[in-house]
C-alpha cells in the first residue's frame, strides 16, 4: 500500500524524464517474504535438478517418444529466451539505429536477458540425455554445420557466457570500483579503458550471434515438417521467430520497467517509454505483416480463419499482438503507464504464444500420445524462472541496474551480506562503502 | 590519433580473417546439391522391399532382429513370457503390426522399422553427426557423438528413433540395417534373412524398385494406388512398401515428395555458406555501431561534465 500511495502523484499524466543513469535500490528490505518464497521455489528446482543428474529422464518427466521435447526446451528455452532478447532488440535500437536515450535502460535489459538465457541453458543442461558428449562443441570437425541444433547448442552458451557477460561486466566492476580499496580502484582504472576500446567490437558479436540463434530456434521446427499444423509450419518460421524475439524483448522491457518502477517507487521516464512503445508497435506490425503475407503465400488464410480449435488459437495469438500494435499508436495510451503496462504484457503473451504453440499445442505427430508436464517438470520450469527472478532482485539491490535520477545517488551501495566465518567476512573485497565521492574527472567504469 | 589500422582497414582484416578461418574450419557446407529436393539414390544403395500382401504375420523377423541386435524381448504386455511390443520402442527396432478394417474382416500386416531415407531428416538435424548415412545408405547411430537432444525424434517423419527414457546412459534405438552386425560382414539384415515367405526381401534399391513395379504390372488391381511407397516419399526411402490397403492406414504417413532436409536448409544453407551471411551482417552492424560509438565517446566528456558523474556502460 505504501508503494502505491507514494507513487500515486508520479504516475498518471505527470511523466517527466527521470531516467538518467543506473541507480541501485538502496532502501527497503531485500529479503522480503515474496523473495524468500521465490528462493524456496528456486532451491526446490535446484534440488530436483541435482536429483535429475543421478536419475534417467523417464521417472522425472512425462516426455515420451512422440513428444520428445518437454517444457524445459519448449518453454524455458524456446519461449523464455524471446523475453530475454531485450539486450538484442534494445541494443540494436540504441547502437545501430542510434536511439541514444535507450542506453539508460540497457542495463535492465542486459541483466534480465542474461538471466533468461542462463536459466534456459541451465534447464537445457538437465534436459539432454547424454551431456557428457557435449565436449564435441570444441571439435569443429564433428560439427554438422547444416543442423540448426548445432547452431543453437554452440551459439547460445557462447552468447550468454561471453558476449552478455562482457556487456554486464562494467556493471559488476562499477560496484567494485566504488566499494573497493585503492588498489582495486587502480587496477580497474587500467582495465576500464580497455573495456571501452573492445566494447564496440564485442557488441557486434553480441547482436549477430543472437540474430543467428533466435532465427535458428524457428529453423529447428522446419525439420518437424507435417507434424506441425500448417498455420505455423512455414519456411518463414526462422524469420518470424526472430521478429517475435524482438517483439517479446521490447514488450518485456516495457513490462519489466513499469513493474520494477512501481515496486521500487521510481519515477517514470516519458521519453524512454514512448520510444520503446513506438518501437514495439512497429515491430508488432512488421510481425503481423510477415505472418499474413506468409499465410497468404502458402494458401493457409482459409485455414487460419476456419474457426476450428487451431484457427481460434491463431486468432487469439494474432489479437494479442494486434491490440498493442494498434493501441500504442495512440499518444494517450503511450502516456498512460497502466495502459502501457497492459499492452506490454499483452504483446509479451502474444509473442510467447507464437513461440510456444508450434512446439507443443500445434505439434501433432501421427502416432500421437498425450503429453502434459509432470510435477517435477513443472516445478523445475517454474523454479528456474523463480531463480532468475531472485537473481534479478538481488542484482537490482546490489548493483546499479535500474534506471533512476543521477542526483539521487551518491555512488554508495548496499553492503552484500556475505556469509560470515568466525565473525569475519569470507571475502576481503567486501569492504565498506566509499569514503569520498568520486567525480567524473577521476573516471568511473 | 595514431592507430595501427583505421576503421575500414580493420573491417577488411576482420572479414578476411573470418572468411579464411571459416573456410579452413568448416567443411564445404550444404550447397544446393547437398540436399536436392528429390535426391537420387546412389547405384550401390541397398534396400528392403516389404510386400504386405505376401506377409503372413508370422513375426519370424522380430526375434531375428532382437537376436542380431542384442535386444531384450519386450515382455511387458505378456506378463514376462514372450516378446510382445506395442510398437517400435526402446527395445524394439523392428515390428510386425496388424491393421484390421473396422467394418469388415479385411486385414493387413505391416512391418515397421527405420525407413533409411535417401536424405534423412534425422541426419540433417543431428548436431554432432551422431546419426549418419553410412555405406550403402544405412542410417546408423554413434553413441560417442550423441548428446541426447532428441532432435532426431522430432525430425523423423516416420517417428522411428526411440529414446531410452529409463536409462541413465540413454541410447537412441532404431534399425540400423544391421550395419555393424551383418552388412559389414557381407550378410543381409537379420529380418530379411529370417523371412520365410519372402514378404520382405533385401537387394539393391534399383533392382527392388524394378521388382516392385513388375509385381504391380503383373496384378495392378491388387495394389493400393498402383505404386510403391517409399519411391518418392520424403525424397525417397531405402525401404519400399507394397500394400493392398491404404498406406496411411498401415501407419505410413502421407508425405510430400520433397526431402525434409531440402525444405529445412534451402535458405539457411545459402545464408550460412562460408558464414557469409553472419560476416556480412557483422560488417553492416559493425559500421553503424562504430559510427554511433564514436559519436557517443566524443560527446561523453561534455556529458560527464554536465552531470558530474562518469558515463555508465
Amino acid at each position: 500500500m505504501n508503494t502505491l500511495k507514494a507513487a500515486a502523484d508520479k504516475r498518471g499524466t505527470t511523466l517527466i524524464n527521470h531516467w538518467q543513469c543506473g541507480v541501485p535500490v538502496t532502501r527497503g528490505p531485500v529479503f522480503t517474504r515474496t523473495l524468500l518464497f521465490l528462493i524456496g521455489l528456486a532451491v526446490l528446482a535446484l534440488v530436483l535438478a541435482a536429483m535429475r543428474f543421478f536419475s534417467p529422464l523417464g521417472p522425472f518427466s512425462s516426455m515420451n517418444d512422440a513428444y520428445a521435447w518437454g517444457i524445459w526446451k519448449t518453454f524455458n528455452v524456446m519461449t523464455l529466451t524471446a523475453l530475454g532478447s531485450g539486450p538484442l532488440a534494445l541494443g540494436i535500437a540504441a547502437w545501430v539505429f542510434n536511439r541514444q536515450k535507450l542506453h539508460v535502460v540497457m542495463r535492465t535489459a542486459l541483466v534480465s536477458g542474461f538471466l533468461f538465457y542462463a536459466t534456459g541453458l541451465f534447464a537445457l543442461g538437465f534436459d539432454v540425455g547424454r551431456p557428457w558428449n557435449f565436449y564435441s562443441f570444441i571439435l569443429p570437425w564433428r560439427w554438422n554445420t547444416e543442423s540448426a541444433m548445432l547452431e543453437i547448442s554452440i551459439c547460445m552458451p557462447l552468447y550468454c557466457a561471453v558476449f552478455l557477460f562482457f556487456e554486464i561486466l562494467p556493471l559488476l566492476l562499477e560496484r567494485v570500483y566504488y566499494t573497493g580499496n585503492d588498489r582495486a580502484r587502480a587496477v580497474l582504472r587500467k582495465i576500464s579503458p580497455r573495456i571501452r576500446k573492445a566494447y564496440p567490437f564485442v557488441i557486434i558479436g553480441a547482436y549477430v550471434i543472437p540474430l543467428m540463434h533466435q532465427s535458428s530456434l524457428g529453423g529447428l521446427l522446419l525439420l518437424a515438417g507435417t507434424k506441425i499444423h500448417p498455420i505455423w509450419q512455414s519456411p518463414a518460421m526462422p524469420l518470424l521467430y526472430l521478429i517475435a524475439a524482438g517483439l517479446c524483448g521490447l514488450a518485456f522491457m516495457i513490462f519489466l520497467l513499469l513493474i520494477v518502477c512501481l515496486r521500487y517507487d521510481r519515477s517514470l521516464d516519458d521519453d524512454v517509454l514512448t520510444e520503446l512503445a513506438n518501437l514495439l508497435s512497429g515491430v508488432c506490425f512488421v510481425f503481423l505483416a510477415v505472418r499474413f503475407i506468409d499465410l497468404f503465400w502458402r494458401h493457409q488464410l482459409a485455414a487460419a480463419f476456419a474457426f476450428d480449435s487451431m484457427s481460434l488459437l491463431f486468432l487469439m495469438e494474432t489479437a494479442m499482438i494486434l491490440t498493442p500494435a494498434v493501441a500504442l499508436r495512440f499518444k494517450r495510451v503511450r502516456e498512460t503507464p497502466r495502459a502501457l503496462l497492459n499492452m506490454g504484457a499483452l504483446a509479451c503473451l502474444g509473442g510467447m504464444f507464437y513461440r510456444f504453440i508450434p512446439t507443443s499445442i500445434a505439434y501433432k505427430p501421427a502416432f500421437s500420445t498425450r503429453y502434459f508436464p509432470s510435477t517435477p517438470e513443472l516445478l523445475m520450469a517454474v523454479g528456474y524462472v523463480a531463480l532468475g527472478t531472485v537473481l534479478f532482485v538481488l542484482a537490482v539491490n546490489y548493483f546499479a541496474v535500474l534506471p533512476g535520477e543521477a542526483a539521487e545517488w551518491d555512488h554508495t551501495f548496499r553492503l552484500i551480506p556475505w556469509p560470515r566465518f568466525r565473525g569475519k567476512s569470507i571475502l576481503a573485497v567486501a569492504t565498506p562503502a566509499v569514503t569520498a565521492p568520486i567525480t567524473a574527472r577521476e573516471g568511473g567504469i | 590519433m595514431s592507430v595501427l589500422l583505421n576503421r575500414r582497414q580493420a573491417f577488411k582484416v576482420m572479414i578476411g580473417l573470418g572468411g579464411a578461418a571459416a573456410s579452413a574450419v568448416l567443411p564445404d557446407p550444404a550447397g544446393a546439391e547437398e540436399h536436392p529436393a528429390h535426391p537420387i539414390a546412389p547405384p550401390d544403395a541397398i534396400a528392403m522391399l516389404y510386400d504386405s500382401t505376401v506377409c503372413t504375420g508370422c513375426k519370424a523377423c522380430m526375434p531375428a532382429c532382437n537376436e542380431a541386435n542384442g535386444l531384450p524381448a519386450d515382455t511387458l504386455l505378456s506378463g514376462g513370457i514372450w516378446d510382445m511390443p506395442t510398437g517400435l520402442n526402446a527395445q524394439t527396432k523392428n515390428i510386425i503390426e496388424l491393421y484390421q478394417e473396422p467394418d469388415s474382416d479385411q486385414f493387413a500386416f505391416v512391418k515397421r522399422q527405420c525407413m533409411h531415407c535417401l536424405d534423412p531428416a534425422c541426419v540433417t538435424g543431428c548436431p554432432f553427426g551422431s546419426l549418419q548415412k553410412s555405406d550403402w545408405g544405412a542410417v546408423t547411430w554413434n553413441s560417442s557423438l550423441c548428446i541426447g537432444c532428441r532432435y532426431c525424434e522430432v525430425a523423423c517423419p516416420f517417428e522411428v528413433p526411440k529414446f531410452q527414457w529409463d536409462s541413465w546412459n540413454p541410447k537412441v534405438v532404431k534399425c540400423e540395417f544391421c550395419y555393424d552386425q551383418r552388412l559389414k560382414k557381407g550378410m543381409e539384415p537379420a529380418c530379411t534373412a529370417a523371412c520365410p515367405t519372402g514378404a520382405v526381401i533385401f537387394g539393391k534399391r534399383d533392382d527392388l524398385l524394378t521388382k516392385a513395379k513388375d509385381r504391380i504390372a503383373a496384378s495392378p488391381d491388387k495394389y493400393f494406388e498402383k505404386r510403391v511407397y517409399g519411391e518418392h516419399e520424403a525424397g525417397g526411402t531405402q525401404v519400399l512398401y507394397l500394400s493392398s490397403v491404404a498406406f496411411d492406414k498401415l501407419g505410413l504417413p502421407k508425405l510430400g515428395t520433397t526431402s525434409l532436409g531440402h525444405y529445412a536448409t534451402k535458405v539457411t544453407s545459402k545464408i550460412y555458406k562460408y558464414l557469409s551471411g553472419p560476416i556480412l551482417m557483422a560488417g553492416v552492424l559493425g559500421f553503424f555501431i562504430k559510427r554511433n560509438w564514436d559519436r557517443h565517446e566524443s560527446e561523453r566528456p561534455t556529458h560527464e561534465q554536465k552531470t558530474g558523474f562518469p558515463d555508465q556502460l
